[in-house]
């Protein structure tokens, strides 16, 4: 990081920046040689794959050459001017990215055909993940505070969101998909959400009790770390089957569990999965992190005349607090990853999507699972370590600056 | 319990103290009394008890048997929090709340003692300025933007801050650079002349014990080997550590380290006082007797003229008035 950060001052502004120009490179390559889209007649009928060349003719492929020309040239002389020109540019392609697919998406379907969509193409693909990646150099590289790294994320998000609203991607695969079962994603979506906070909202009490308890008697220690580390082991589906016995005989052994729904398949058994897989991280980094506090400031705190409460919740929980939303962060993205299988024992959520879609070999079905899944997971991500980062400033530790 | 033997009552006693760890004695019952507005100093190389000394009396750590008493009072019947937060305490690391800004942590026993806000800002300020902190410039800063003198000094200021009558201070400048650790030496013992607190501090380095202390206590395997002034320790050692402690054969130094020239120089007569310092080779009043003795060996003269504060030559200093005291004065 600071390699990084050393370079861009050191360096002579002339050093071209090869990340960039192998990007777009690779960009060019993706337009010219990979299929953008492809039209299938209805949901079974393979489809047919576009290039650009194929969807807009000379006059297209030469314009979209001359954006990435443009992009080469600034990463030439890559000075701040250069670099936030290129921010520009690319930050411009991607919010424009789905507008280019409702006007494929206009010329390619013919209104009377509802059945007639258009697959997103392996060319398209990598040159998203392409310019991402642009987007992600250039912010490092101008060091963007997080309210311009927010605000940009969030006009890209909008775009997206207008262009689907829109409805003039409805004649996309994807959303032929998400129109035939809107109420049904809506409430997975939902289902997968309420599952996720209710995970990390019981792993936290669990891991925060069972920290305290860590660092008042110092033996349970190994114990509780070997126990977490083994379940951590233990494939997601072999624990589900595992609990399966176990829980059908409770829910008929105990009415009142039957009663609030506890069954050997369903959302019991992936809570108890998914609390157990998240105890790991968040144990540790609970315990880690309130352990770690220095002892001179507890000792200071104590000989001040602190009481064990004050010197708990004043002193060491503020202390700890980062490390403990890094250990939310890592159970959260995990958790809202391993949901997706639980799935597989009818716990609902957008897994169902995925597995449903793997069944009838419908590409664009585990899309409608799994796009949400990695978007949800990537705002999460970012909103804990945004806020991790903010403690951290608020409490002025966010630079290590000295006077 | 008045004392009735008729001398000033000592302000914290301990009485035959001992702190065991499991098997191991870390304070083996030692007898302190210290008065009020004394400056003592435990001394001692690590591990012998004088951290452990110090802690005890603010009840970081219990002793096993024996008895503290404050002010007459037995410390095991006073809440600890309620005792600690009459105490002022200062430690090497300063222990610095890294999440609180500078004046959040000085005012924090004041806040524990539940003053009202107005109060705590206004003690705020004039602890800042006693210590020669710049209150624009470090109210609002965090720990971690200080250098070491700085944060010491804070650490002091918070130690200060409820106006304790008891400071415990645990080696609070050693892990500073001498340069600083001098000068905040010097200032604490300027608010100690101005202060009069009765403080217990703690180090392992000799010579800021001898320049501290008012009662210097050599500690040794947890057992208090021998206490005095700096002077008397010196003039008399108790035994072949105490001696080594006291630095051996540069015991002459340390001794003349703590004399002032005033005490040895020759005055001038009327006739000769008076006049103009003239340019040559002297020293002040108020220098010690070292950095005379210093000057004589570097520039090979044996003897030096002596001005005061106005630079007024008042009396002059031989090799002879230096090292042999004179017991008859002229």
């Amino acid at each position: 990081m600071s390699n990084v950060t050393s370079d861009t001052c050191a360096l002579p502004p002339a050093a071209p920046n090869p990340v960039l120009l192998v990007l777009t490179a690779l960009a060019a390559g993706a337009i010219v040689g990979l299929p953008l889209v492809s039209v299938q007649p209805n949901r079974i009928m393979p489809g047919e794959g576009l290039t650009l060349w194929a969807l807009g003719g000379p006059m297209a492929l030469t314009g979209a050459l001359m954006v990435l020309a443009g992009l080469t040239w600034l990463a030439w002389r890559p000075t701040r001017r250069a670099l936030s020109a290129a921010l520009t540019l690319v930050g411009l392609c991607l919010a424009l990215l789905p507008w280019a697919l409702v006007v494929v998406a206009a010329a390619q379907i013919e209104p009377g055909m509802s059945s007639a969509r258009i697959g997103l193409g392996a060319g398209l693909w990598a040159l998203l993940f392409l310019l991402l990646l642009m987007l992600l150099e250039l912010i490092n590289r101008l060091a963007l505070s997080p309210l311009l790294r927010w605000g940009l994320l969030l006009g890209l998000g909008l775009s997206l969101l207008l262009a689907l609203t829109g409805g003039g991607l409805d004649g996309l695969a994807l959303m032929r998909e998400y129109h035939g079962r809107r109420a049904a994603f809506h409430a997975a979506l939902r289902y997968h959400l309420l599952l996720v906070s209710a995970v990390v909202g019981i792993s936290l009490l669990l891991a925060a009790g069972l920290a305290l308890a860590m660092r008042r008697w110092s033996g349970l220690r190994r114990g509780t770390f070997s126990v977490l580390s083994v379940l951590q082991t233990i494939p997601s589906l072999a624990l589900f089957g595992l609990l399966l016995a176990p829980l059908a005989y409770l829910a008929v052994r105990f009415t009142w569990l039957g009663d609030l729904g506890v069954r050997g398949i369903g959302w019991a058994p992936a809570l108890i999965a998914l609390v157990a897989y998240s105890l790991l991280p968040m144990t540790r980094n609970a315990f880690v992190a309130l352990d770690e506090v220095a002892a001179d400031v507890t000792d200071a705190a104590r000989g001040m005349g602190m009481s064990p409460a004050q010197v708990f919740w004043q002193v060491r929980l503020p202390l700890a607090l980062p490390v403990m939303l890094e250990g939310i962060r890592i159970t959260a993205v995990q958790a809202i990853g391993l949901a997706a299988v639980a799935a597989l024992i009818g716990a609902g959520g957008l897994g169902t999507f995925i597995f449903q879609g793997l069944g009838q070999a419908a590409m664009d079905l585990v899309l409608l699972g799994a796009l949400p899944i990695i978007l949800i997971a990537l705002l999460v991500d970012g909103l804990f370590s945004a806020l991790a980062e903010q403690l951290r400033r608020a409490q002025g530790r966010g630079e290590t600056a000295h006077a | 319990m008045p004392d009735q033997s008729g001398a000033a009552p000592a302000l914290i006693e301990l009485d035959a103290v001992t702190k065991r760890f499991g098997d191991a004695t870390a304070v083996d019952a030692i007898s302190l009394a210290i008065p009020r507005g004394e400056l003592c100093v435990l001394v001692g190389t690590s591990g012998c008890g004088k951290s452990t000394t110090l802690r005890m009396i603010n009840r970081l750590i219990e002793h096993s048997s024996g008895q503290i008493r404050i002010d007459g009072q037995q410390i095991r019947d006073v809440d600890e929090q309620r005792l600690r937060r009459r105490i002022g305490y200062a430690i090497q690391s300063t222990g610095l709340f890294p999440h609180w800004t500078v004046a959040r942590n000085i005012g924090l026993v004041p806040r524990l003692l539940r003053w009202p806000a107005a109060r705590i800002a206004a003690r705020v300020s004039e602890l800042l300025a006693l210590l020669g902190l710049d209150e624009d410039e470090f109210a609002g800063k965090y720990p971690h933007q200080l250098s070491g003198g700085q944060a010491q000094r804070v650490g002091v200021a918070r130690a200060l801050a409820a106006d304790p009558e008891i400071l415990l201070m645990d080696e609070p400048f050693g892990a500073l650079d001498p340069i600083t650790r001098e000068s905040l030496q010097d200032e604490l013992l300027r608010l100690q002349a101005r202060l009069h607190k009765t403080i217990v501090f703690v180090t392992h380095d000799m010579d800021e014990a001898l320049k501290l202390a008012d009662r210097l206590v050599v500690m040794d395997t947890g057992r208090i080997v021998q206490q005095g002034s700096a002077a008397a320790l010196l003039q008399a050692p108790a035994n072949a550590f105490v001696e080594s402690l006291l630095g051996g054969r540069d015991r002459g130094l340390k001794h003349a380290a703590l004399t002032r020239v005033a005490e040895r120089m020759r005055p001038l007569t009327d006739a000769q006082a008076g006049g103009p310092a003239v340019d040559t080779l002297g020293v002040s009043a108020d220098d010690s007797l070292r950095q005379a003795l210093s000057l004589m060996l570097w520039h090979g003269v044996d003897s030096l003229l002596v001005s005061d504060t106005q630079g007024q030559v008042v009396g002059s200093l031989s090799l002879q008035d230096a090292v042999v005291e004179r017991n008859t004065r002229a």
